[in-house]
């Protein structure tokens, strides 16, 4: 019997100090997700959930402790989801608020993430017995966010780089080592040829070099920067001159030509005509690839799917990255690392450029 | 020169990859003429014209907007005709018009080399023509979008841009009375007018805007109260009589009233419907005799209120200018800046007045054929995007 009791009388203590452990390896842990969350959320989303919960507590007043219910009814991400929740919780927590799953608790907290057509909306109810009070913030939609395909070879990532009301025909990023200034960013439009400066955390609008011509535009016209040529091409423009120095770029009207360097040959893949295509380097020993858009015309989201080259096979490789408009314009960047996309979004019917990426692994 | 030639070589392999029959490419192409019916008669396209009727205004602001560049803030067309994306080419008042592509359009030419519009078509020959590929482009009502689908004709919807709803007109003893207008407000069936009238082309509404343009639509309740609407109508005394007027040249503002006085009944309300002649959507004739229920008795009438604007606080400043003289509802115009919560507040300060009840949100529903390609729904308060449809060859018309 004594040798079962002295095991008996260590468990507790073994107990004791596993679960010691296991709480500081969780705290050691928690921190760094929490702070790993909270960067995922932009700084103006802070701000709105910040403002949020300034509203909740006013509202709320005298209880101490809510039950929290989140419903996303918006285009907002699972990540998105949990990093705002985690983020609102705390911003309650500073103001002395408890967030209880158990009952009984003094209010209920129905957070309702939402969207109008030109913001998300942040609606919490705060619901006391047959009593309700609404309190709403609204916070920009995230431009500038990666859009990551999970795979596990090959991930697609998407960085959103400007957008605008009118039409974006290409782009180009002249970066700041190339330059004696900050980056510059070249947006090619039908009429125009914009030159931005990133200053003071925002791109600013430096040049614009006027695109005159004898005859109205084409309604499909087409057109493409190439930085190290020093050139913007159009079907009856070309626009030239050193990028790096946008006042030294003027344009001129050129001959028609319909095989110029931006006009893409169609292929033929997967039994359907394709002219939205860029060639990729092969990454981490894959490829070579192809960026590939999707089948839709131009009043569907598009998507874009990478396939891979066994020999003269293009096989499909990691799932597509969605786009919620269609993709107009699709370059592969000099290097052949990344591709430049021109879309438009069909909710918002604005242009956007991005830079789309191949990465490998999870 | 190495990644330009493995760059060569990879297209060159990917052209190999395919071996079966070409899909239509997707890179528009000039050409044709798009075949468009509407069941509008228009009989002049001259902008200071009247159009007798609210439908022969709307048939002629789109055909209006092909032919002129640009409006003035005023909302008037602007410039000379033939300005815009296209030209008048032919012309015959109330029956038929054709429009040839501008050559010289600011924006570029057209796809189309033309448009041919005909007039005074009936919803069951657009339907029909539609069917039988005789007709590119015609708009359908919602509540037949179903049926169109049903019979092979491709159908685009747009998101839900216009309000059905409720109004108890002012100046009327019967509906000064709130609790009155609380009890017809809780006994509708809204679910019940989207599933079967609307044959499920719609939504709810609780609220003055559609939940994609303001957010917070969710926030109002839209369920039914049959046994709360009995209760309160009980303790009224005496119980009022009320007629419910509705546009007699609508046929689903009938079916809807009528749907109404149905679940009036269930719950011992004392409500029945009336045609009102002329009384056409509000937006345009908002001070007539008609519309405000004067020339035949009613003390409630329905309305559609099509948003202008997807932006929430144009669409309810819009509606709140229709509403005012017809339901003497009053509220402020929210400054440019206002926020999602003003907007909220606004709007729930109106509907919780009793005086407008918000009870479907529809489509704008059009059949399109085949061969139709970069067909992009209009926006709240745009134009049919005409110029910028193309006709893929490759699809057959008969």
């Amino acid at each position: 019997m004594c040798k079962w009791h002295k095991p008996m009388r260590r468990l507790p203590r073994l107990f004791f100090l596993l679960a010691t452990i296991v709480l500081t390896l969780l705290a050691l842990t928690g921190g760094p997700s929490r702070a790993q969350s909270a960067l995922q959320i932009p700084p103006d989303w802070n701000k709105a959930l910040d403002s949020l919960a300034d509203k909740i507590a006013a509202a709320a007043k005298p209880a101490k402790t809510f039950s929290l219910n989140v419903k996303n009814i918006s285009s907002l991400s699972g990540t998105d989801v949990a990093g705002l929740r985690e983020e609102l919780v705390a911003d309650l927590a500073a103001r002395k608020f408890r967030i209880t799953e158990k009952a009984p608790s003094d209010a209920q907290l129905q957070l309702t993430l939402s969207e109008s057509a030109d913001d998300y909306v942040w609606v919490a109810e705060i619901r006391r017995g047959d009593t309700r009070e609404a309190v709403m913030v609204s916070a920009a939609r995230d431009m500038v966010k990666n859009s990551t395909s999970a795979g596990p070879s090959i991930t697609l990532q998407r960085k959103a780089i400007w957008e605008q009301a009118g039409k974006i025909l290409d782009f180009g990023l002249v970066s700041e080592a190339a330059t004696d200034r900050g980056s510059i960013l070249v947006i090619l439009e039908p009429d125009k040829l914009s030159f931005y400066e990133y200053r003071s955390g925002e791109w600013q609008l430096t040049r614009a070099v006027a695109i005159g011509r004898a005859r109205p535009v084409e309604r499909d016209v087409s057109g493409r920067i190439n930085l190290p040529a020093g050139k913007a091409e159009l079907p009856d423009v070309e626009c030239s001159g050193n990028f790096q120095h946008p006042e030294t770029v003027t344009c001129a009207g050129a001959a028609a030509t319909q095989d110029a360097a931006f006009i893409t040959n169609p292929i033929v893949m997967q039994e359907r005509t394709v002219d939205s295509y860029a060639a990729l380097a092969p990454v981490c020993g894959i490829g070579p690839l192809t960026l590939v858009s999707g089948p839709g015309d131009w009043t569907q989201p598009d998507e874009i799917q990478v396939y891979e080259l066994k020999g003269h096979e293009a096989v499909v490789s990691g799932p597509p990255l969605k786009f919620p408009g269609p993709i107009l314009a699709l370059w592969a960047s000099e290097d052949g690392k990344s591709a430049r996309v021109v879309s438009r979004n069909l909710q918002m019917g604005a242009y956007e450029a991005s830079i789309v990426s191949v990465s490998c692994g999870d | 020169m190495k990644l330009r030639l493995f760059l060569f070589l990879a297209a060159i392999s990917l052209v190999l990859a395919g071996a079966a029959p070409l899909r239509p490419a997707r890179r528009p192409r000039y050409g044709g003429t798009l075949r468009v019916e509407i069941g509008a008669i228009v009989k002049s396209l001259d902008p200071s014209v009247a159009a007798a009727n609210p439908e022969e205004a709307d048939a002629k602001d789109e055909l209006d907007e092909l032919l002129y560049d640009r409006r003035s803030e005023d909302g008037t067309f602007a410039g000379a005709a033939g300005s815009g994306a296209f030209r008048l080419s032919a012309w015959e008042a109330g029956k038929s018009a054709v429009f040839a592509a501008n050559e010289d359009y600011r924006a570029g030419r057209p796809f189309v080399d033309s448009i041919e519009v005909q007039m005074g078509r009936s919803t069951h020959e657009r339907l029909l023509d539609l069917e039988l590929n005789k007709a590119d482009f015609a708009q359908i009502p919602a509540e037949l979008a179903r049926q169109a689908t049903d019979r092979g004709v491709r159908v685009s919807a747009s998101q839900p841009n216009e309000l059905l709803a409720l109004v108890f007109l002012k100046g009327r003893t019967a509906t000064e009375n709130a609790r009155a207008r609380e009890a017809i407000a809780r006994c509708i069936d809204r679910a019940a007018i989207v599933n079967f009238i609307l044959q499920k082309e719609g939504e709810p509404a609780g609220g003055l805007l559609p939940q994609w343009s303001s957010g917070t639509a969710f926030l109002f309740p839209t369920e039914t109260d049959a046994r709360g609407a009995k209760e309160i109508w009980s303790q009224i005394s005496p119980s009022p009589k009320l007629v419910l007027g509705y546009d007699s040249a609508d046929t689903l503002e009938q079916s809807v009233a009528e749907r109404i006085v149905v679940n009036a009944k269930e719950a011992g309300i004392s409500l029945v419907s009336r045609a009102m002649p002329n009384a056409g959507p509000p937006s345009a004739h908002a001070g007539s005799e008609a519309v405000r229920g004067d020339t035949i008795h009613v003390d409630a009438r329905l309305i559609r209120l099509r948003m202008p604007s997807p932006m929430p606080r144009v669409a309810l400043a819009a509606f709140i200018d229709v509403l005012r003289p017809l339901g003497g509802i009053e509220a402020s115009p929210l400054p440019e800046n206002a926020s999602s919560e003003d907007i909220y507040n606004d709007e729930r300060s109106i509907v919780s007045g009793g005086r407008v009840v918000p009870l479907v949100w529809m489509p704008q529903v059009y059949g399109l054929s085949a061969r139709v390609r970069d067909w992009k729904q209009p926006a709240a308060g745009e134009s049919w995007p005409l110029a910028d449809v193309w006709l893929d060859s490759m699809t057959e018309t008969h």
